[in-house]
């Protein structure tokens, strides 16, 4: 049997033409999950430069919801944009000229690490926005650190290909080019417009998660909440806090270098109350948004007497896991809309939205909205 | 043009080289693992969809009268992007016992419904060119 090459897979579609306009599509798509995606780690992994966008309060919803529609009408674009290209695979390498053969290696390795990772990433993010985790490496970090190689390795390919991108988008996609065309077979312009159908359509189809007015076409939405309230992504059973998180002997303990106040619910309700509407955003594309009631952290660190502007750690009930605890920067623990929550949409907090009592702050990751909380403590 | 493709270039490898580095920071089983799994990712596409998408072109080209080949190759590319986009939501893999909120509408139904109505259309479209073009077909 001989080793395919070239010709063996050709097709009038497999062109630059349709490889440049999908490919233009699919760079933006990268460049805005790359940014989002830089933007939540940062949120999550605070740089010590880093300042949180906390107004609007729906700037992580707008952010992460952009990520993850982003990153999902990348499939169609990714799989098009590779079936224009598949020949390419098979091209011969040039055996016999050294400089040209250094070229070929170097622009294959190139292809590899861009063409490996963004399948990964694509991959990996639509799989974590439904929360399956088939691998065994750890998603966060591991995304984190693809998505600079995606990245890099896009913007090296882009570079390469330049003159034959401008051509290629200058050219009239009708045009004859390589490869007979398959009679009676897809036109170049209509598969470039199929593919960009698709692609509009399945990212309505999954967008009710993040852009509430599309809940009603979006069938195939992840998180679904019939009555239209706030999905729960971490239920209390799971977390492992149902039995402390009733006990009538709870208190919230605020702490500040030797000073502590432990407040009961009741204590807590009898402080002044701040109403306010906030949206929960999850890392995973997400959010709804809900009247929150409940005490302002700032009233309640000035009870321990701690300066305006601390840095706040906010422990859960939690016996364990990543997200036992999470950090107020300076500004965040200062706002007056970061709230230990009491209550939500005019009921009490259910014990799955973190009763006896939770964190909600503007612009923060669903993750870090700390729920069942046990302490809250000034960092000195 | 050159300075452009030099920058783009030049900031690309850079980025790259930023990011072998956090890899290369990460556990070593994170790593092998993750190898592995771009190697998997790549070979899935290269060696399974890519090579099964030139066995439905052939078997297209063959059996599929010749006006009705645009709306089945468009109907393809919309069903096939789409499942595969779709793919961990119906198979529902992420769901959890105690989570009623997560992974719970009916995509099954939905993807047929919505495979079918793209056969349908595409049939219709497909008709309508035969009509017009005045072709008998083969």
């Amino acid at each position: 049997m001989r080793v395919p090459d070239e010709s063996d897979v050709r097709s009038h579609l497999r062109s630059p033409e349709v490889a440049a306009r999908v490919g233009l599509w699919l760079g933006i798509c990268f460049a805005v999950a790359f940014l989002t995606g830089l933007y939540s780690h940062a949120l999550q992994d605070p740089p010590s430069w880093f300042v949180p966008l906390r107004r609007p309060v729906w700037s992580y919803r707008v952010s992460q919801g952009l990520h993850y529609l982003a990153g999902t009408a990348c499939v169609p674009l990714l799989l098009v944009k590779l079936y224009a290209v598949y020949p390419k695979l098979f091209a011969r390498p040039p055996w016999l000229d050294r400089a040209a053969l250094l070229r070929h290696g170097l622009e294959r390795a190139s292809i590899a690490l861009l063409v490996a990772s963004s399948l990964f990433q694509v991959a990996t993010g639509l799989a974590n926005s439904t929360q399956w985790y088939p691998w065994a490496f750890s998603f966060r970090s591991t995304h984190y650190a693809v998505a600079w190689v995606a990245i890099g390795s896009l913007l090296v390919h882009v570079a390469v290909k330049l003159p034959t991108i401008r051509a290629a988008l200058r050219a009239d996609p009708a045009a004859s080019g390589p490869g007979p065309r398959a009679e009676g077979g897809l036109s170049r312009r209509a598969l470039i417009r199929t593919t960009y159908l698709a692609t509009g359509l399945v990212v309505v189809s999954v967008a009710g998660s993040a852009v509430p007015w599309l809940r009603r076409v979006s069938v195939f939405e992840n998180h679904f909440v019939p009555s239209g309230g706030i999905p729960i992504n971490k239920t209390a059973r799971r977390a492992g806090v149902t039995v402390l998180s009733t006990d009538p002997g709870w208190r919230l303990e605020v702490v500040h270098g030797q000073r502590t106040a432990s407040l009961s619910r009741e204590d807590l309700r009898a402080l002044p109350r701040q109403v306010a509407r906030l949206p929960i955003a999850c890392v995973e594309g997400w959010s709804a948004s809900g009247e929150w009631d409940g005490v302002r952290v700032r009233d309640l660190l000035a009870l321990v007497g701690a300066p305006r502007g601390s840095v706040v750690t906010v422990t859960s009930l939690q016996p364990d896991g990543p997200f036992r605890t999470s950090t107020l920067l300076p500004a965040e623990s200062d706002d007056p809309l970061t709230l230990v929550a009491l209550g939500l949409d005019g009921d009490d907090l259910s014990i799955d939205h973190g009763f006896p009592c939770r964190l909600i702050a503007p612009g923060r990751p669903g993750v870090l909205q700390t729920k069942w909380l046990a302490r809250i403590e000034v960092e000195s | 043009m050159t300075a452009l493709r030099l920058l783009t270039g030049v900031v690309g490898l850079a980025a790259l080289g930023w990011g072998i580095r956090l890899l290369l920071r990460l556990d070593l089983g994170d790593l092998l693992n993750a190898g592995l799994w771009m190697a998997g990712a790549v070979l899935a596409h290269d060696a399974l969809v890519a090579p099964a998408v030139v066995l439905i072109g052939l078997a297209a080209a063959r059996f599929v009268p010749t006006w009705a080949r645009p709306a089945v190759a468009a109907v393809g590319v919309v069903v096939g992007t789409m499942t595969l986009a779709l793919l961990p939501t119906l198979g529902r893999f992420g769901a959890k016992v105690d989570d009623p909120f997560l992974l719970n509408r009916a995509y099954g139904a939905w993807w047929l419904a919505l495979t079918s109505t793209a056969v349908v259309v595409g049939l219709l479209v497909a008709l309508r060119s035969r009509r017009a073009s005045g072709a008998d077909g083969p």
